[in-house]
């Protein structure tokens, strides 16, 4: 919200640098966002009447191009004007040669289709004060000949962009900001003197309200004004307008603006005219009425909206927005003015509902002042007076059926300290409080604090804690460290622990890890074939960013499309994350299972002078979930095939721990997959399920070291059979090898010629009791190499 | 001296050792004489064929050759290895500047990293790890925390939603009443919440709809808003070097009440200002003593108990120690990036 800090001056006798006044207000609570000067850099811009029109001089942009002749008071200048309000007579911002302009802009003498213009007449834009530029010149009549504009208008003031949270509306207004510096400098405050004079006629006379829906409408009041004349507001007021960033539009709708800046409360003023019957009626919507808004747009509302209606139509969307049929225009001359106080929730619902979000319906969504706001209508009723020719009808129409209750609060000054762990002596306790506007009765230690109607967000003892502290402080509050008797050992959690575990084997393995975005787009998990039913973003940003991701592979597979799109083919990449899907139970029906997910690609080291360029596959993403499995003190046999889609039916694989279950699955990625993530190489990818696997390895005894020696064999068999897997053959091998076989690995695979493979184990021998002879693993070794072959129909290859 | 054949023997070994260039014909000679098949074994296995006097004599006399042509044949080879690996180091012409066969450079990623500075103070600090769901309920996520449905107060988190009262999470804030339930009135409690958060805001330079948080809560029988600033301190000091400091500016969470906005001091100007902080001091977190409703809502009597809770955004705290202008830079997950964290 853009504050003047002129203006809150005229209320608060504080005697601050704008910028001093912004470092007390965010002190305090309101942050400050910019302090800047209204009208940067404009020098010498003074009030200029055109006194004659000479020649037309050509055509610009659809206006005519004309020569004038512009009086400063001492001094008379040619220039020339595209403006479409140039007329003979107004008076108007005019830069004269040596003048400046917003961005440093020097005025000087210019030639303009062979004319010299001597200085330029200037629009709102061209002085930096708003956009508004098709209007033509910014006319200031009435004022001084000569006169310098920047002082004229106030144009060498600061503007305070103040952000303003949701707990503060009092404080959405000049004299809200004033009262806040009041409070903190102990300035006296002086909100702006309303003095309204009345005619004798009786509004009750002249107007009629009746509040059918008080729920939604606690308080509504009405001032009737007649005999105005519309027209442009005066000069100072509308600059004041552009320095709040508002439009000027009229003398009335202007006022009601600017009392909406002043002092905080959205006003509406009615042609009286075209209400019906001069009665407003406050109800509901009815179901499928529509309304056309300020803006012109038709609107469907329904049963739970409030309208401000004549007794044949709504005029008014309460609250909101007003109506077309009622609007001020230029012929108006009789005003009904609303000032009233309207449900929070209920505007909230409705603006949102409309999608219709304005000044008022941000203020009273916040929450309204319901007693200040007479004092709006009044001051408002005023202005009309005073500067739109208006005649204020006596009394003010007010439906008010139930009383607001005056707020008390009981502050307890050792509560205060048990909560902020300080507190100021008493004194200075009942003075801050005082100082916001609250009044306050001690009884020693204990303050009686009635809180004005201003202040919605003060209900508590901690609430005005807070009041307390913010106004004196909060450089007071001591650094101190919790205490109590009670020491306890903090942990991770064991999910961190694990995850930590994991992270570490591989980035030590040499994988990059990534964090990726846990909102996906659908077509991702369809292309990888996902079965759990997803969890869907009612209202998402984008598609691609509308389920949550329901594969596991989702987020790594996207890393690789991105890095391989930039030309970096080999990929080593893993994630630690959750996917999402529905799952009867919990608070919500959904589950978040935990995954580690890789993915390789290209070649599995960088090329090099020792060569090893090799192309990655399926066994380098096996062995990753392998290797992260034993971080865990996992050990895992393998299955083919799998539960998770997305990978080559001839290509996938499970890693199943001996006690049964599936903890992982491998494999390369499917072709249909790579289409959809737009990546060409062969991927190979595992997902490990974290939540199936402990947070650690646990270890018990350690073994002893074997004291005798161990003793080696090699055998490799031919193997024909397709389906015969090298586990299979592993299995025999073990089974017949018997209690002196300590270790079997393979250590050769190849294909031979006629298309079958040749497989060679390495089997290791050792006894804890003695040393093995040769003849005794001999023995042993041609007994297993007889047996698998025989078993399993298989060659002994070289024997 | 001994025997004519074992002296025999001896000569033509010693003569032969003396020749052999190599290691491999040392390893030969080796074979030839002392082996299983080797002269003087043979020698020594056909000590019964001798006659009963001579037997001793032979047997001293080829043991004692033994060992000498042994240790000989040791010395020899010793010196012949060590020549051969210099021969084969010059053969290789060795260039010491080539690259080394380094493993390749895994890289934990910058998110993780700060995630893990963060957690491991705080459980230094005796603040033990909590986690939530990210998908979570209308009410933990806000009525349980003071915001109420129609509140103003909404339009400071837009939150997606996945169906009519389930959310995704705004902040890590729902685990605080969680915590609270699941203590069932118990103190202290002292937690940190790391985790992953949501709000409907387009993605740019400085926002995205994913990001992540740490929460903390403390509640205990006397603890207050003073504890709170001494502890946000030591954090500053552990995190951002040992001159930080802090500053508490009041400001609004409908949770908390007294709310406070925590600056630590510029570490990057050391509070001279500038491009990152303007004023000297950097906005890194949301603080305040816990609402009143909040510790009844946790089950806990707010004239008994106290607490104070605090959050921070991960990826603000990253993008300030790392010098990252741009938060999209750590969801792109760019090779080029992550190695730099290596």
């Amino acid at each position: 919200m853009k504050i003047p800090y002129g203006w809150v001056r005229e209320m608060v006798d504080v005697d601050l640098s704008a910028e001093d006044a912004a470092d007390r207000l965010v002190n305090a609570g309101l942050e400050v966002a910019s302090v800047t000067p209204i009208a940067p850099d404009v020098k010498g811009v003074v009030v200029g009447e055109i006194e004659a029109i000479e020649r037309e001089i050509g055509e610009s942009h659809g206006h005519r191009l004309l020569l004038c002749r512009v009086s400063t008071g001492r001094a008379r200048f040619p220039v020339v004007c595209g403006a479409p309000n140039t007329t003979v007579g107004v008076r108007a911002a005019f830069a004269p040669p040596g003048a400046t302009l917003p961005g440093g802009r020097a005025i000087g003498v210019a030639k303009i289709r062979g004319v010299e213009s001597h200085g330029m007449l200037c629009s709102e834009r061209e002085l930096g004060l708003g956009e508004e530029h098709e209007a033509g010149l910014l006319l200031v009549d009435g004022a001084p000949l000569g006169a310098d504009l920047v002082r004229l208008l106030g144009l060498d003031d600061r503007v305070l962009e103040v952000e303003i949270t949701p707990n503060r509306p009092d404080c959405l207004s000049i004299l809200g900001v004033a009262r806040e510096l009041a409070a903190l400098t102990g300035a006296r405050l002086r909100p702006p003197k309303i003095a309204l004079r009345e005619s004798r006629q009786a509004a009750r006379a002249l107007a009629r309200v009746r509040v059918e829906a008080p729920d939604l409408c606690p308080r509504y009041t009405v001032r009737v004004i007649s005999g105005l004349r519309i027209g442009p507001s005066p000069a100072w007021m509308a600059a004041r307008l552009r320095a709040c960033g508002l439009r000027p539009i009229s003398n009335v709708v202007d006022i009601t603006n600017y009392v909406l800046w002043e002092l905080g409360h959205p006003l509406h003023a009615f042609d009286a005219d075209r209400v019906s019957g001069q009665t407003i009626v406050v109800r509901r919507a009815a179901a499928g009425e529509r309304f056309t808004t300020l803006d012109g747009q038709a609107r469907p509302l329904d049963g739970s909206m409030l309208v401000i209606a004549d007794p044949e139509r709504a005029i008014g969307l309460a609250g909101v927005m007003g109506g077309q049929n009622s609007e001020v225009g230029e012929r108006t001359t009789r005003v009904l003015l609303e000032s009233a106080y309207f449900d929070p929730a209920s505007i909230r619902r409705t603006s949102r509902a409309l999608g219709l979000r304005t000044d008022a319906a941000y203020r009273f969504e916040r929450g309204a002042d319901i007693e200040g706001l007479v004092a709006a209508n009044d001051r408002a009723a005023q202005l009309m007076a005073e500067l739109a020719g208006g005649v204020v009808a006596r009394g003010l129409l007010d439906v008010y059926r139930r009383r607001r209750k005056p707020v008390r609060v009981r502050l307890r000054l050792a509560r205060v300290e048990r909560v902020l762990g300080i507190a100021p002596p008493r004194a200075q306790a009942r003075k801050i409080l005082t100082g916001l506007g609250l009044a306050v009765r001690d009884h020693g230690g204990i303050l009686d604090v009635e809180v004005p109607s201003f202040r919605r967000d003060l209900a508590l003892e901690d609430d005005l804690a807070e009041e307390i502290i913010r106004v004196w402080g909060y450089d007071k509050l001591p650094s101190t460290l919790p205490g109590g008797a009670t020491v306890r050992v903090a942990r991770e959690s064991d999910r961190l622990r694990q995850e930590g575990l994991v992270r570490r084997a591989l980035v030590g393995a040499g994988l990059l890890e990534a964090v990726t975005s846990s909102l996906s787009d659908p077509t991702r998990a369809g292309a990888l074939g996902a079965t759990p039913e997803p969890v869907k973003v009612l209202n998402p940003l984008s598609q691609d960013a509308s389920h949550l991701r329901v594969h596991p592979l989702e987020g790594v597979l996207a890393v690789v499309a991105t890095n391989v799109r930039r030309q970096q083919s080999d990929v080593r990449i893993f994630e630690l994350g959750r996917t999402y899907q529905r799952a009867p139970g919990g608070d919500t029906d959904t589950s978040e299972p935990r995954w580690l997910a890789l993915a390789v690609t290209g070649a599995r080291r960088d090329p090099s002078w020792h060569g090893g360029a090799d192309p990655v596959d399926v066994y380098d993403a096996k062995g990753l979930a392998e290797h992260a499995l034993a971080a865990l003190g996992v050990d895992a046999h393998t299955r083919s095939g799998g539960g998770l889609g997305g990978f080559e039916p001839d290509c996938h694989g499970s890693l199943v721990t001996t006690a049964g279950e599936a903890v992982a699955e491998f494999g390369e990625l499917a072709a249909a997959a790579r289409a959809q993530f737009g990546i060409d190489a062969p991927v190979f990818a595992a997902a490990v399920r974290l939540d199936a696997l402990p947070a650690a390895r646990t270890f018990e005894r350690a073994r002893p070291l074997p004291r005798f020696p161990s003793v080696q064999r090699d055998m490799a068999f031919q193997i024909t059979e397709a389906a015969l897997t090298t586990a299979a053959v592993e299995a025999v091998i073990r089974r017949e090898a018997g209690p002196l076989l300590r270790d079997v690995a393979v250590f050769d695979v190849f294909r031979l010629p006629d298309g079958s493979r040749s497989l060679a184990w390495r089997l290791t021998f050792q006894a804890d009791d003695r040393t093995l002879t040769d003849d005794e693993v001999n023995v042993i070794h041609a007994r297993v190499a007889a047996r698998v072959g025989a078993e399993l129909g298989i060659t002994l290859r070289g024997a | 001296m001994g025997h004519p054949r074992v002296d025999a023997i001896a000569g033509e070994a010693r003569e032969a050792i003396e020749r052999a260039g190599s290691s491999t014909e040392l390893e030969a000679l080796r074979v030839r004489f002392l082996g299983r098949q080797g002269a003087l074994t043979q020698l020594l296995r056909s000590l019964g064929t001798l006659p009963p006097e001579e037997r001793p004599l032979v047997g001293a006399a080829a043991n004692e050759v033994k060992r000498e042509l042994e240790a000989l044949l040791d010395s020899r080879l010793a010196a012949a290895v060590e020549r051969e690996r210099r021969q084969q180091r010059q053969q290789a012409r060795l260039d010491l500047t080539l690259p080394g066969r380094r493993p390749p450079p895994g890289a934990i990623h910058p998110l993780t990293r700060v995630h893990d500075e963060i957690v491991s103070i705080f459980v230094g600090l005796g603040f033990s790890v909590a986690e939530g769901p990210e998908i979570e309920t209308d009410f933990y996520n806000f009525e349980a925390l003071n915001i109420p449905r129609d509140h103003p107060a909404r339009d400071m988190q837009d939150t997606f939603y996945v169906s009519d009262g389930t959310l995704l999470r705004t902040h890590t804030s729902p685990v605080q009443i969680r915590t609270m339930r699941a203590a069932r009135g118990a103190v202290p409690v002292k937690i940190i919440v790391p985790g992953r958060v949501y709000r409907r805001d387009v993605a740019d330079a400085s926002h995205s709809p994913v990001f992540h948080q740490v929460e903390g809560l403390a509640v205990d029988r006397h603890i207050t808003m003073a504890d709170l600033k001494g502890t946000l301190e030591l954090f500053a000091r552990e995190m951002f070097g040992p001159g930080s400091t802090v500053r508490f500016r009041p400001s609004f969470f409908p949770f908390t009440e007294p709310s406070a906005e925590v600056d630590v001091r510029c570490f990057m100007c050391a509070g001279k200002g500038c491009r990152a902080c303007k004023d000297g001091w950097l906005e890194i977190l949301g603080s305040g003593m816990v609402h009143p409703q909040v510790l009844r809502n946790g089950g806990y009597d707010p004239e008994e108990v106290t607490g104070w809770a605090f959050g921070m955004g991960i990826e603000r705290i990253a993008m300030l120690r790392y010098g990252v202008d741009d938060l999209r830079l750590f969801f792109e997950n760019d090779l080029r990036f992550l190695r730099q964290f290596a």
